[in-house]
């Protein structure tokens, strides 16, 4: 069924407001599960760290730390350009929309290009646990789960970045092409939120990973 | 509904964009202090207000129906329970390492 304003609306929805926010309450309950799914990286993290804080805090020294503060302010830069996307396609500027779209998927991608040098120092540090891992001394172990968790926890996140800067390109395409508009634009609002999520996920990595006995 | 309604300013991107960049520089700065504990309060405490910046302004949770800024905040209590309660087990028992492994 298609209303007055063009906008394509499913039979069990009374009107597109309605229906728009169901879209972004299912968005949320998958989002919660997001959550959760990092979350079980975050819970055995914090056990061992606690279990463990010297090793942790040898091993996060171990990391770059440089790099990790640019991935960061990568990624708040990125999830601003794609809330401003949305709030140009509401504005119904298309060229723009694609652009900061555009631009949200090559930050993604410098990121990940970014993460890319950094998997390479650790593997010629031979910090990678089961694969190359050579650390001595008293605190190897810990060291070696902290490792486990950080190839765990950044990889996935990583493989998140991965699928939302496909999104972020595909959708670029679509909007210049005329796929959205003023009132259409779920899609866009919904990609934008899982990006918000990817990178709120990487702003508690960031001190966990890279900020943990920097001091002295 | 007029195509401009529940715009925000771009003003408030902008803003929020360079509250988080010094947020970042904060916490990477205080890093580098010998605070002890407090490091990891700080650190953690600028991860809360960063993401609080993100959820209300980007992901415009204050504009949302009270259902759905539930859910929302129920991924966040869910994980605050998973961890406070995983924790419990080792905050309160004295740990008994296996002999064979010397984890320093």
């Amino acid at each position: 069924m298609n209303t007055a304003s063009g906008v394509h609306l499913e039979e069990q929805f009374s009107d597109p407001t309605q229906q728009r926010e169901a879209a972004t309450l299912g968005m949320w309950v998958f989002l919660a599960t997001e959550i959760l799914f990092f979350g079980v990286l975050f819970a055995a993290y914090t056990f061992c760290r606690v279990l463990y804080p010297d090793g942790f805090a040898v091993a996060s020294r171990r990391t770059d730390m440089v790099l990790g503060t640019a991935e960061t302010a990568v990624l708040l830069i990125s999830s601003s350009l794609v809330a401003l996307a949305v709030r140009s396609i509401k504005l119904d500027q298309r060229r723009w929309t694609a652009a900061l779209l555009f631009g949200t998927g090559l930050l993604g991608a410098s990121f990940l290009v970014m993460h890319g040098f950094e998997y390479h120092d650790e593997y010629t540090e031979h910090l990678v646990p089961g694969l190359d891992f050579n650390q001595t001394g008293p605190h190897a172990r810990a060291m070696e789960l902290f490792f486990c968790l950080y190839y765990f926890i950044t990889g996935f996140h990583s493989l998140h970045v991965l699928v939302g800067v496909t999104l972020m390109f595909v959708l670029t395409v679509r909007v210049a092409r005329g796929a959205f508009g003023p009132k259409r634009f779920t899609t866009l609002e919904l990609t934008a939120l899982y990006w918000h999520l990817v990178d709120i996920v990487w702003i508690f990595v960031y001190p966990i990973v890279y900020l943990v006995g920097r001091a002295g | 509904m007029t195509p401009h309604e529940h715009v925000t300013p771009i003003g408030r991107f902008i803003w929020v964009l360079v509250a988080l960049l010094i947020l970042l520089a904060l916490s990477a700065g205080s890093a580098l202090l010998e605070l002890g504990t407090l490091n990891t309060v700080i650190n953690i405490g600028i991860s809360v207000m960063k993401t609080l910046l993100v959820m209300t302004v980007f992901m415009h949770e204050t504009e949302a129906r009270a259902l759905t800024r539930l859910v929302s905040a129920f991924g966040f209590i869910w994980l605050t329970m998973l961890i406070s309660l995983a924790l419990f087990d080792v905050v309160t028992r004295s740990p008994v390492p296996a002999p064979w492994i010397d984890l320093g």
